[in-house]
């Protein structure tokens, strides 16, 4: 204790055993200071105002009264029992156990994977943004913002006529970049009109659609809010082929054209929600330019046979029909200034037939004329 | 439920008491159990109101960390001193809690949130001196000057009566960084208190 007979004022407040006397004293510590004082009167005074000042500062505590430290400490001591408690019921078969629960168990897995199922197998709708915004190419837009068709020219002397309200990207210059390949992505309708380049194929991105062709002219239909996406050929033949096909590249790479091919007056629809591609009639063929200048469509009792294979011909759309039976059926008609439907209309009429369009080809069906 | 006071013992057998209680308990005594938070409540309820001002909050924490003492009690070391442990536990749980709280709204909370937040009161009724009443104004305006690390070595030290390497087990640094901590406030606190004490004897009473 000889070292406290000179210190000051502020050693005091900060001497670790004199704090410990004032803030929290012991019997012993009481007595020794006590004693230590009485040998100094001295240091009395400074003995007293430091102890005054130790005990006037003081941390600033949140209040904690007496009976809300009890309740807390209750608390504790409750929580641990009631767990206590739980333990001690340890041998009941845990929650789990039951059948029930481990059936559930069962179904909410089976649940949880025909959902990661659906979903790895759901089709992804694919937009015009998404797959401009993939490429790496550089690529200009043109949109038709007026009411008229929009004609617009590209490098290669193909020319595509978009519809008002429809856009397309296409690169300024096809190069020999990716693999010689001419790729545009379309939004909403557009009719193509491609120069022939077999060395350099035609691509056309549509939604989950893609379109192949070496030079034709075809109309691809594809309006972000429809549920189809379609293909139409004019002349020559495109191959059509979905985005998720697993065989995509190959279909891409590939000299000939394979996937869904169609040919002139044939579509190829896509619905977007069944990722189904079904190939069909364009609802007003048209007559092949090249198939002939004017196709002779006037005949004085022909047979139906004769009549039908120039409907073939006309329109380069495959027409089945038995031969034998439809050569005993003659038939006198005009059938110029008519639709293709029309005309079979009225051709099955007359011979009492009937016609079907399948898969892009038109079957027409009779008992044949044997009997009338 | 017997409560021994402080003043009934002596300091060394007051820890002793303690770590006899902290023994029990983990041992299984639930008695004891309830004496040892009896006794540190009030210290880790100061200590956790510098962190985070929301009472309920410390409350619960402090509740969580006595119940996890007792779910690892088998495997806690009975001669740890518990004061210092349950101090740490406490700070590593609001730490935890201050951090998932910064992941959830990243802009609102940072670093300092979660810091020892420490005001010092100079409690004047005591004083009867002018003077003095000065003096202990000055030095609580300079403890409150302390940089915030400094304040919670200071405030262990001082006023809970904890050694260096309890200090460093409940700021989880090294005994030296408290040394280092302790140091730089005592030279802070020195150089004003000069100051103060010249200008106070310098006032015309």
């Amino acid at each position: 204790m000889d070292r406290y007979r000179d210190f000051s004022l502020g050693e005091f407040v900060w001497d670790k055993p004199f704090r410990n006397w004032v803030l929290n004293p012991t019997r012993e510590d009481d007595e020794t200071w006590q004693n230590w004082l009485a040998a100094h009167p001295e240091k009395r005074e400074m003995v007293e105002r430091a102890r005054k000042l130790v005990l006037s500062i003081r941390p600033a505590n949140a209040s904690l009264s007496n009976p809300e430290k009890r309740k807390a400490v209750e608390r504790i001591v409750e929580r641990l029992e009631a767990r206590n408690l739980d333990s001690a019921e340890e041998r009941r078969p845990p929650w789990y156990a039951g059948r029930a629960v481990r059936v559930a168990a069962i179904l909410v897995l089976l649940a949880g994977l025909g959902w990661m199922f659906r979903l790895r197998h759901q089709p992804k709708a694919v937009g015009y943004e998404q797959l401009v915004a993939a490429t790496k190419m550089e690529m200009r837009e043109t949109v038709n913002a007026t009411d008229q068709p929009l004609t617009v020219s590209l490098e290669d002397g193909s020319s595509i006529t978009l519809d008002p309200g429809s856009k397309i990207s296409y690169p300024p210059h096809f190069g020999d970049g990716h693999r010689g390949r001419r790729e545009v992505f379309l939004s909403g309708k557009a009719f193509f009109d491609i120069a022939k380049d077999p060395s350099k194929p035609f691509f056309v991105y549509a939604n989950e659609l893609v379109t192949k062709v070496l030079g034709t002219s075809f109309t691809v239909r594809s309006f972000a809010d429809e549920q189809e996406v379609s293909v139409a050929v004019r002349t020559g033949k495109v191959a059509v082929f979905s985005r998720e096909d697993p065989d995509m590249p190959e279909k891409q790479s590939s000299r000939e054209l394979t996937g869904v091919v169609i040919e002139p007056n044939q579509q190829v629809v896509f619905v977007r929600t069944s990722v189904k591609i079904t190939k069909s009639l364009v609802p007003e063929p048209e007559v092949v330019a090249d198939a002939g200048v004017a196709p002779h469509l006037e005949f004085d009792e022909a047979p139906v046979s004769a009549v039908l294979s120039a409907l073939q011909s006309a329109y380069g759309i495959d027409i089945i029909y038995d031969k034998n039976i439809m050569d005993e059926c003659p038939i006198t008609a005009t059938l110029t200034e008519m639709s293709l439907y029309e005309q079979l209309d009225l051709v099955c009429k007359a011979v009492n037939a009937s016609y079907e369009s399948i898969d892009g080809r038109i079957v027409v069906e009779g008992k044949g004329c044997r009997n009338n | 439920m017997k409560a021994l006071t402080r003043s009934d013992l002596h300091p060394a057998m007051y820890l002793e008491e303690e770590q006899k209680l902290w023994r029990e308990m983990l041992a299984g005594d639930v008695t004891a159990y309830e004496h040892l938070i009896d006794r540190t409540y009030d210290l880790l309820f100061h200590y956790g109101t510098k962190f985070n001002g929301d009472r309920e909050l410390i409350k619960d924490c402090i509740q969580d960390v006595f119940l996890g003492v007792w779910e690892k009690r088998n495997a806690l070391n009975p001669e740890i001193p518990p004061k210092p442990y349950l101090l740490a536990s406490l700070r590593r749980r609001l730490h935890r809690l201050a951090s998932r709280l910064r992941m959830d709204c990243m802009d609102y909370y940072n670093e300092s949130d979660i810091v020892f937040d420490l005001e010092f009161n100079a409690e004047y009724q005591l004083i009867e001196s002018e003077n003095d009443r000065i003096l202990a104004s000055r030095m609580t305006e300079m403890l409150n000057e302390l940089p915030k690390r400094q304040k919670e070595a200071v405030f262990l030290r001082f006023y809970n009566d904890m050694e260096r390497e309890e200090i460093a087990m409940v700021m989880d640094i090294q005994p030296q960084s408290v040394s280092n901590l302790l140091q730089e406030a005592f030279k802070f606190i020195k150089s004003h208190w000069k100051a103060i004490v010249s200008l106070v004897l310098a006032l015309p009473f």
